[in-house]
């Protein structure tokens, strides 16, 4: 087998079909572990009540369960309100971190100022410091300013999941931005915020976009920060996933309708962002 | 493309003489504004560093105080909470389980991830149409990926009974057992993020440079050498980027195991994380749910502060002997 | 037009000293070129006079005004980068035409459609105005580059290496556009390059630089016939100047220099050290001469015997490395008259004591012939 150096070409077919075979095999047995669980939560959710418990994949599928959890078959359910709640969360939480995080991650990019460290640094902490350090403070803060269980309240403590993403990765691609385009412009005759704008913006505008919705992904998926600082209002879909749980009758197939619809919006933007998950995933540590 | 000569460039209309100076205003801007400009367009930034330390210091003040729901108003009592939670059993358990969760679920999804990673980065249609598929668990919130294999492995719905009965494997207790609820769990994150820590080794496989690999192979290396002397320390520094994030990130562990086994059965999968939960919000024992948080943060701080000093070392040694 | 000057300049980065203590001054109209190897400072210079890098200390002036505090928008200069900093998602007339629609100039459509197309119709890129600049070869992007200097009044001409990136062929035709672009103009230019080649055919003055300080800045013939030291003498010039280390010795006739190992002896004008020092000497290869067969020697000529050492054949010339000694001479001799030499013969070269090049010792020794 010729080493991992280029794609493998022509010249590696002289490995041995054994290993081909058993490489292909492993391949199978990994993704079958991988998305067999979502095909399992995918059929449960189309399963009637009588087929939850009693057959796997024969079963004549049904939109119902997603009609009682979405409250269309006139139950009511607050599912839709929930569903609007993580949308607006998580898309207030990226528009501020956006706000605030592109100048400071522009600056620490183009001047090593004094603090560019220590800024990057204590954002980097927010990212690994366990939550609830801050929860069981913010429980208390929230109550006396009345921001528990409102939007706003969720928008600023999920700066700490959004903010870090948004400026490291930012700031590792104005830090790639070639400076000498910004200072032709500035030569051109444009003045330092047109520059930005008209030069530096078009050119990082998809990295930006794929941020964004890395950010948007991370504030969805999110559930401590939501299941301990909300209850009734701005309570989002992830913690109304664990409702359908408790009770005496637990209907396993509304639990999947509801975890499927919750899932999938971060699954559908997933699609858009594949081209910079690499330096989006590992905070510009590494360019992918 | 043609090129004037000299005798076409006299005959033509010259460029534009330039007047004495474009007749502009030269405004000046002092040295010390222009020394401000970074600063003013980080403030925003700062501004909410401090916001979010703010309830930090608050929650460390509280470690030394007795605050609990039965003591609204309350005492200064020094370290007892940290006194107290070093006798308390639960507290090293709690230890205990967060740290052996750390270790195994890191150390099997870099091994899996990169071996995911190899076999995708040798190509060939299967990995190609595969690949597509990798980022899929990553993108599960983790709570819902608890959840769907808390239904997994439930005996009468799910299909991991069947499929391990089928298997020849008898004696499936699902999560009823204290080992089997600590190594599902170590399952469930090891589904979620052996993505992770391959997207990541397959970047750093994609960027290695071919030329030490193609004299290994006209010097007649076999695949074994060239992977253990070549392969893995070039790209140890890419996978010790995402060991460091898995391994931070599992230490404060909580959706999953609150979605799969809610810290049981007993307290055998209750992670410091998990533990602070109880403490604070169950029982409403603010301090000492507090104290296990900052006990926490010191040595994830502690543990990451030496990571990260490793990984430098490592990125500069590569950056050297690439030079 | 304007004239452009840089007192004390000094700007480090971390442990590295870019610029330390760079001074000269470029008159109104005058094509001054920045001479010196990468690293030298160049860049950083150029950039600091653009307002682009704010120096650690030093003035920069413009025209006669203090400029530091103003910004690179207002300084009125004009910059071709190295790297040629093209717009990527405007085409060739969108690049050129960049300066004249900024606030800076606010041209009116129909001024700015006229002045690119002149500019494009002198670089010969008029042809290429729709092509988007991801699609231009080296050199088309090298002359929208410099369209874009040249499409906008400007006080004076900042050029960075302009033709380094660019084949050996078409660098000899963009050195003579170039030329004959700045004699019409007439506009101030400071000109960055490591070639000396474009330095002495381009520049009205050179001023050396390296490690971030000027060693020398004169007219093409002071830095070719009077280098300030030994440096500046080996910039110059190919084959290099060689240098041969030895002491200076007391003779019948005068000053002599005398060789480390005792091979080279050379009579010398009247020169600035005292005897018994040890100095180094240089010869140019065109002020050497192949001594053919037993030749009387000319009058104001000394002789020097060695060995052939190295023969290059390049086309009509050879170049003909000569060792005295431990010291190695090179002379460029037409083919014809050093058919039959091979390696290892004994010749002689004739070398004029008053074109004799005597430095102090060291890398930048000190020029101590008169």
């Amino acid at each position: 087998m010729t080493a991992p150096g280029r794609p493998p070409g022509p010249e590696t077919r002289r490995r041995s079909p054994v290993a081909a075979v058993a490489a292909n095999i492993a391949l199978v047995v990994y993704f079958a572990f991988s998305l067999l669980p979502i095909a399992f939560i995918i059929a449960l959710s189309l399963k009637a009540d009588r087929d939850q418990t009693t057959t796997y994949l024969w079963f004549s599928p049904t939109f119902d369960n997603y009609r009682t959890v979405l409250g269309l078959d006139g139950g009511g359910s607050s599912y839709v309100r929930f569903f609007l709640a993580s949308l607006t969360t998580s898309v207030g939480a990226v528009l501020v971190s956006l706000v605030i995080g592109i100048p400071a991650a522009y600056a620490a990019a183009r001047w090593r100022f004094k603090g560019s460290d220590n800024l990057m640094f204590t954002l980097l902490s927010f990212r690994f410091a366990p939550e609830l350090l801050v929860i069981i403070p913010l429980a208390v803060i929230y109550r006396q300013l009345g921001l528990y269980d409102t939007a706003v309240g969720m928008i600023w403590v999920l700066q700490l999941v959004t903010m870090p993403l948004v400026v490291w990765i930012l700031r590792s691609f104005f830090a790639d931005f070639p400076v000498e385009l910004e200072e032709a412009a500035l030569l051109d005759g444009y003045s330092r915020r047109r520059v930005f704008v008209k030069v530096v913006l078009p050119l990082v505008r998809p990295g930006i976009a794929a941020v964004s919705l890395l950010a948007f992904i991370f504030a969805w998926n999110n559930f401590i920060f939501p299941f301990t600082l909300t209850s009734s209002n701005a309570q989002t879909v992830t913690v109304s996933s664990l409702a359908y749980l408790g009770g005496n009758l637990v209907r396993f197939n509304l639990v999947a309708a509801g975890a499927v619809m919750a899932a999938l919006p971060p699954l559908v933007l997933a699609l858009f962002i594949q081209r910079y998950l690499v330096r989006g995933l590992s905070f510009g540590a590494v360019k992918g | 493309m043609s090129v004037t000569t000299p005798s076409e460039v006299d005959r033509a209309e010259p460029p534009a003489r330039p007047p004495s100076g474009p007749e502009g205003r030269r405004p000046t801007v002092s040295r010390r504004r222009r020394r401000l400009r970074p600063y003013i367009l980080a403030v925003p930034a700062v501004l909410l560093c401090v916001g979010i330390l703010y309830p930090f210091f608050v929650g460390v003040s509280y470690t030394v105080f007795n605050f609990s729901a039965a003591n609204p108003n309350p005492a200064f009592v020094g370290l007892r909470n940290f006194a107290e939670i070093t006798t308390s059993a639960p507290f090293w358990n709690s230890v205990r389980v967060t740290g052996s969760f750390a270790l195994t679920a890191t150390a099997v999804e870099t091994v899996l991830g990169v071996g995911v990673a190899l076999l995708l980065y040798r190509g060939g249609i299967l990995g190609r149409i595969l690949e597509r598929a990798l980022i899929v668990p990553l993108m599960v919130a983790p709570i819902l990926a608890a959840i769907m294999w808390k239904l997994l492995l439930l005996p009468e719905v799910g299909w991991v009974r069947p499929i391990l009965e089928g298997l020849g494997v008898t004696g499936y207790t699902g999560t009823d057992s204290p080992l089997w609820a600590f190594l599902w769990s170590v399952v469930v994150d090891a589904w979620i993020y052996t993505p992770f820590v391959a997207i990541i080794a397959l970047a750093g496989l994609r960027s290695l440079p071919a030329s030490p690999f193609e004299a290994a192979a006209v010097d007649g290396a076999g695949w074994w050498f060239t992977f253990r002397r070549l392969t893995l320390p070039m790209l140890w520094p890419y996978v010790f980027v995402a060991v460091i994030f898995r391994l931070m990130d599992s230490l404060k562990m909580f959706d999953i195991i609150f979605g799969l086994t809610t810290g049981g059965p007993g307290d055998s999968t209750t992670t410091l994380q998990i533990n602070a939960y109880l403490e604070s919000i169950s029982y409403a024992r603010y301090s000492r749910g507090i104290t296990y948080m900052v006990v926490l943060w010191a040595a994830v701080y502690l543990i990451s502060m030496i990571l990260v000093g490793y990984l430098r070392r490592l990125q500069n040694r590569t950056a050297g002997e690439a030079a | 037009m304007a004239s452009v000057e840089v007192r004390g300049l000094r700007k480090r980065y971390g442990r590295t000293t870019a610029l330390d203590d760079v001074s000269f001054e470029v008159a109104d109209g005058e094509f001054f070129c920045l001479l010196g190897p990468s690293g030298a400072g160049k860049t950083t210079t150029l950039k600091t006079l653009a307002g682009l890098v704010e120096p650690d200390a030093g003035e920069v002036v413009i025209d006669g005004l203090p400029s530091n505090d103003v910004e690179p928008t207002h300084r009125g200069l004009a910059m071709c980068f190295e790297s040629y900093a093209l717009y990527p998602q405007l085409d060739v007339y969108g690049n050129l035409a960049s300066p004249l629609r900024s606030p800076l100039f606010r041209l009116p459509a129909s001024e700015v459609d006229a002045k690119v197309r002149a500019v494009a119709g002198t670089l010969g890129i008029d042809g290429l105005l729709e092509r988007p600049v991801t699609r231009l070869s080296n050199g088309q992007r090298q002359r929208v580059a410099l369209g874009r200097v040249l499409v906008r009044p400007a006080r004076a001409y900042l050029l960075d290496e302009p033709l380094a990136h660019l084949d050996a062929k078409i660098r000899a035709s963009m050195r003579a556009e170039l030329k004959t672009i700045s004699r019409d103009l007439g506009t101030t230019t400071v000109y960055v390059t490591h070639d000396y080649v474009e330095a002495l055919s381009l520049a009205d003055r050179i001023g050396v630089i390296r490690d971030g300080r000027i060693l020398q800045a004169g007219t093409p013939e002071e830095v070719w016939a009077r280098p300030v030291d030994a440096f500046v003498a080996r910039a110059f010039g190919k084959p290099r100047m060689t240098l041969v280390g030895g002491g200076l010795t007391d003779s019948a006739d005068g000053p002599a220099f005398v060789s480390d190992d005792g091979a080279l002896r050379l009579p010398l004008p009247p020169v600035d050290a005292a005897p018994g020092e040890a100095v180094q000497v240089g010869v140019r290869p065109r002020d050497l001469r192949l001594r053919l067969g037993a030749d009387e020697v000319p009058e104001g000529w000394s002789a020097v015997e060695g060995r052939v050492w190295v023969l290059e054949h390049l086309g009509r010339a050879t170049e003909v490395t000569v060792a005295v000694g431990a010291a190695r001479l090179a002379v460029v001799a037409p083919r014809a008259a050093v058919a039959g030499l091979t390696t290892d013969d004994r010749v002689s070269l004739l070398i004029r004591p008053s074109t004799v090049h005597v430095f102090a010792t060291g890398d930048e020794g000190k020029r101590v012939s008169p």
